[in-house]
């Protein structure tokens, strides 16, 4: 009896200095599981963004390189979220333009949760009606909120105040040197041909409107506007006048045309005024 | 008597917390005082009117315990301690379970994120749910060893009939507290795990005369609290988990126990004349007191289990955690947990509603088993038939399981096959243990070494030893084993076999590409192809597989752990 009471008290000593040996690594270990509950998040959103998101908003995340379900290439209609405005400073410079009290978070996660009204960005949680449980959407949120970087957020972007009027950018020292052949290219690097088709082949177009005929057409759509006035109010806010026939009947509203323009042909001004050449010297 | 004050007056302060701390002493343990007990731990023989038995009389935690027993049933044979090891072992539970219920809520929305707040939030949160966990495996395993046990020295037999059909019920409960408790992480292994059992419920046969669909869809829709596993079955699973089956395991312990007691446990077979049951006829030169050595005896057994247990959740065993729950994504290869792979082995060997309806006929068959066989003798020469069957038996179910285990599974495309072993949809790898900074961008093959580090060289080694198994040559490639196949099936749909398995890859190449996509995160992608035999400018396998890795996943930290696959 007397062993087996040596052998229980040293059994029970041994358990309580593998305690405290566990409680002493507790606070390392508290930390390192927290981070990996949010890499895991951070990974299935991954997935989720690659199912989903990336078809509008560019296999990086930056709005530039676009799939369909088929696999063609197609203009992204999203706006970029691996992006200075997005995710750098907080409040960011989106959350300002929207007059967002809350945290960056909660922007990003409730633009993905109940999607934003009046654009083609769906909603994404079944709460509204989408097709999402609420922690997928905390997963693609902690995914996209992942694009934060130092590099990304080094350098705050050139904003460009484009000029109300077409007749003033083009009055403009950036709008004043169009080049048709340049413009030619920028149609299709910046995604406009995969949508709009080739401005040679009537018919070629996918989503919006063939543009081979917009320098004649331009004049007709808008009182008040000739073609050069109207490309250039259709390419910086698409919505501002719905075209009424896409390829695959009425066009939708709002418009299936990204409102990212402004921004991304903001960065390098001279662009615009290289497409018009191209889009109405035709 | 006299007050408080008169003693101290009368003794002085120090004596009077003596003596009232001796009689609460005695009051506590109904009847022994401090020099009691500390006589009883030296091992002196008691005084008399002995104060060890009071306890047995008259206090309720004791009354439940015999006050002696038979010295023979107190060494490691013939119980093994493993009835008492179950009683621990759900004692064990319940306060572990107990700790852990504070910490969750039983809804889908938040029960998985509970889990990861359980991880990376509570204090020794983790330790809890390890020992919650690999408690409910060690619990399964002894009962069913104890059961195993009282079936092998013939303690079923007349008069305890009873306490066998008892514990066949007990049994049934403890792998249910088991599988009920399998839902509650709310991850993908628990969900689907519990659909694919629930869905037997389907295929159970129907009372005749009622219509099976109208049947079996209400049985279903019982189960899983609506139709599918949703907000409604969890509740109903974590209801039953925490209430009900502890109640009635509860319950059906004091049973199980009283009868224990009243029969005594039985004595080795050889003890007593064939016919005879003597347990309760103890001389008193054989008789070995609860106080002070079975006491002693259970405590060193407690503190021993304790550090085992508490050694093993910390260092052996991780308690798995997989992904949330999907209703929509079924994984590749669902798994059973271990002590219920029988029954998908069983899956394999017949049909369905077959067996189904077999299990609780097994139970019934079990329980009344003690009041058919009634031989007489307990001893292992005249049971010879007995002991065959349980042997037979037991070959089985270990067969079953082996079976219904993951290695003999239903395998999809090879590709895929490659692809989990690797990257698995859930848990850790080889490959994915592979520490975040030693897996650089880069483009690399099965088997190619990489110099400086052992971690991605040995991942790629695994990568040619999956691809080696998942693959043969048409053209007497060495790298691969010569296909096989079946000439009689046309060039187009023919499938190719190796030494492994029955659907392979002829000639592939294989590769793993990393790409970092973001700070923190690697997009790992495994690619195969293989070109078509029948014709060239074809792809038969041209296939991807995407993981992704972020820096903090602590992958590797699971490695360390022996029930992880790395
Ligand atoms: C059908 C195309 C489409 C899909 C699919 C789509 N989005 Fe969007 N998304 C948009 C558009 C268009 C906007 C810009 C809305 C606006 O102009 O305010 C947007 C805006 C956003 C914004 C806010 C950006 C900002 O700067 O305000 C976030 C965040 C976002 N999307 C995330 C997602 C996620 C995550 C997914 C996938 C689950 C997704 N989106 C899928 C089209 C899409
Ligand atoms: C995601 C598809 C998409 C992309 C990319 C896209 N557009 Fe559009 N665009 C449309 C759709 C749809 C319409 C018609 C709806 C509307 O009026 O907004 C349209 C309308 C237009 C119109 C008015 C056409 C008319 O017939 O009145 C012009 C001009 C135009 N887009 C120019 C461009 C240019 C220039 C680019 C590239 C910088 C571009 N679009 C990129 C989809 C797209
Ligand atoms: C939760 C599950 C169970 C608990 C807690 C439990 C507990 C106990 C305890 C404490 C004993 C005392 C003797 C010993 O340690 O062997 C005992 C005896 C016994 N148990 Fe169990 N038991 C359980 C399950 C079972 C099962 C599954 C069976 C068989 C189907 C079973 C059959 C018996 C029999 C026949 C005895 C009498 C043994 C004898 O007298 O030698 N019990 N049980």
């Amino acid at each position: 009896m007397q062993v087996k009471i040596v052998i229980g008290t040293v059994a029970f000593m041994l358990t309580m200095m593998i305690l405290g040996f566990a409680v002493l690594r507790e606070p390392a270990r508290l930390s390192q599981y927290t981070d990996a509950a949010k890499g895991r998040s951070i990974e299935a959103g991954a997935h989720i963004f690659e199912n989903n998101c990336a078809t509008c908003h560019g296999v990086d995340g930056d709005a530039t390189e676009c799939y369909n379900s088929a696999g063609e290439q197609v203009g992204c209609q999203g706006l970029p979220l691996n992006n200075y405005d997005l995710l750098c400073g907080d409040p960011t410079y989106r959350m300002g333009t929207l007059n967002w009290a809350g945290t960056k978070e909660d922007f990003v996660k409730t633009t993905i949760s109940a999607g934003r009204f009046g654009t083609v960005m769906p909603v994404w949680s079944e709460e509204f009606g989408g097709p999402m449980r609420p922690d997928q959407v905390q997963n693609v949120t902690d995914f996209v909120l992942n694009w934060e970087s130092e590099d990304l957020c080094a350098n705050e972007p050139v904003r460009y105040a484009w000029p109300e009027a077409a007749a003033d950018y083009l009055a403009s020292a950036d709008g004043s040197a169009g080049d048709a052949t340049n413009g030619a290219e920028l149609y299709v690097t910046y995604g406009c041909s995969g949508c709009h088709g080739d401005t040679a082949l009537e018919g070629s177009n996918a989503v919006g409107p063939w543009l081979g005929d917009i320098a004649d057409v331009g004049n007709t759509r808008v009182d008040g506007l000739d073609a050069a006035g109207y490309v250039y109010q259709s390419i910086l806010d698409p919505n501002a006048f719905i075209v009424p026939d896409c390829p695959t009947g009425p066009c939708a509203s709002p418009s299936a045309m990204p409102g990212t323009f402004a921004a991304r042909i903001g960065s390098n001004p001279t662009d615009m005024a290289d497409l018009l050449a191209f889009l109405l010297g035709n | 008597m006299a007050t408080i004050f008169e003693q101290i007056q009368e003794m002085g302060i120090k004596q009077t917390v003596i003596t009232k701390l001796d009689e609460t002493v005695e009051r506590l343990t109904v009847g022994m005082n401090i020099n009691d007990i500390r006589s009883a731990l030296r091992g002196d023989e008691p005084r008399r009117p002995n104060p060890r038995l009071r306890p047995h009389a008259d206090s309720f935690w004791f009354h439940i315990r015999p006050s002696f027993y038979h010295t023979e049933v107190t060494h490691i044979y013939p119980t093994f301690r493993l009835g008492w090891l179950s009683t621990f072992m759900f004692v064990w539970e319940t306060i572990t379970g107990i700790i852990l219920m504070v910490f969750y809520t039983p809804s889908p929305l938040v029960a998985y994120s509970n889990m990861w707040n359980i991880l990376g939030n509570v204090p020794l949160g983790q330790l809890m749910r390890n020992m919650h966990r690999l408690g409910a495996e060690v619990m399964v395993l002894v009962v069913a060893l104890h059961m195993l046990r009282t079936y092998i020295t013939g303690s079923y037999k007349k008069p305890r009939q009873f306490t066998w059909a008892t514990g066949v019920i007990l049994l049934l409960f403890t792998a249910l507290l088991s599988f009920s408790g399998y839902l509650l992480p709310w991850d993908q292994l628990s969900y689907w795990a519990l659909t694919v059992f629930l869905s037997g419920a389907e295929a159970a046969p129907t009372p005749p005369g009622i219509d099976p669909d109208v049947f079996n869809g209400n049985v279903l829709l019982i189960a899983q609290g609506g139709p599918a596993l949703g907000a409604g079955g969890l509740l109903r699973w974590y209801l039953l988990h925490v209430l009900l089956l502890p109640l009635l395991t509860g319950i059906f312990f004091f049973v199980h126990y009283y009868k224990v007691v009243l029969y005594g446990i039985s004595l080795p077979p050889g003890r007593e004349e064939i016919g005879e049951d003597t347990a309760k006829r103890v001389p008193r030169n054989e008789r070995t007191y609860f106080t002070p050595d079975i006491a002693t005896n259970e405590l060193m057994w407690s503190a021993l289990t304790t550090l085992f247990l508490v050694a093993g959740s910390l260092w052996l065993w991780d308690a798995p955690l997989e992904t949330h729950a999907d209703p929509v994504v079924t994984p590749l290869h669902v798994v059973a947990p271990w002590y219920l792979s029988w029954s998908q082995g069983w899956l394999k060997l017949a049909d369905k509603t077959l067996v189904i309806g077999f299990i609780p006929l097994l139970l019934v068959a079990f329980i009344v088993m003690p009041y058919f066989e009634v031989g007489k003798s307990r001893r292992y020469a005249d049971r010879r038939i007995a002991l065959t069957v349980a042997a037979l038996f037991f070959t089985f179910m270990l067969v079953s399981n082996w079976m219904g285990s993951p290695e003999f599974r239903v395998n999809s495309s090879p590709d895929r096959e490659v692809s989990i072993e690797l990257l698995p949809e859930e848990g850790t790898s080889a490959m994915l243990g592979v520490p975040y900074d030693l897996m650089p961008e880069g483009t690399y093959l099965p088997g190619q070494p990489i110099s400086g580090n052992p971690h991605l060289t040995y991942a790629l080694e695994e990568f040619q030893a999956a691809m080696y198994r998942h693959s043969c040559t048409l053209t007497g490639n060495s790298t691969w084993y010569e296909c096989v196949f079946d000439e009689s099936t046309p060039i187009e749909t023919r499938k190719y076999s190796n030494h492994f398995s029955d659907d392979v890859m002829p000639d592939p190449t294989a590769q793993l590409v990393v790409e970092e996509i973001q700070p923190g995160l690697k997009k790992l992608t495994l690619k195969y192809k293989a070109v078509s035999p029948a014709n060239p400018e074809e792809f038969l396998i041209d296939a991807e597989w995407v993981k992704y890795r972020h820096a903090d996943s602590n992958y590797e930290t699971e490695c360390r752990f022996a029930n992880k696959s790395c």
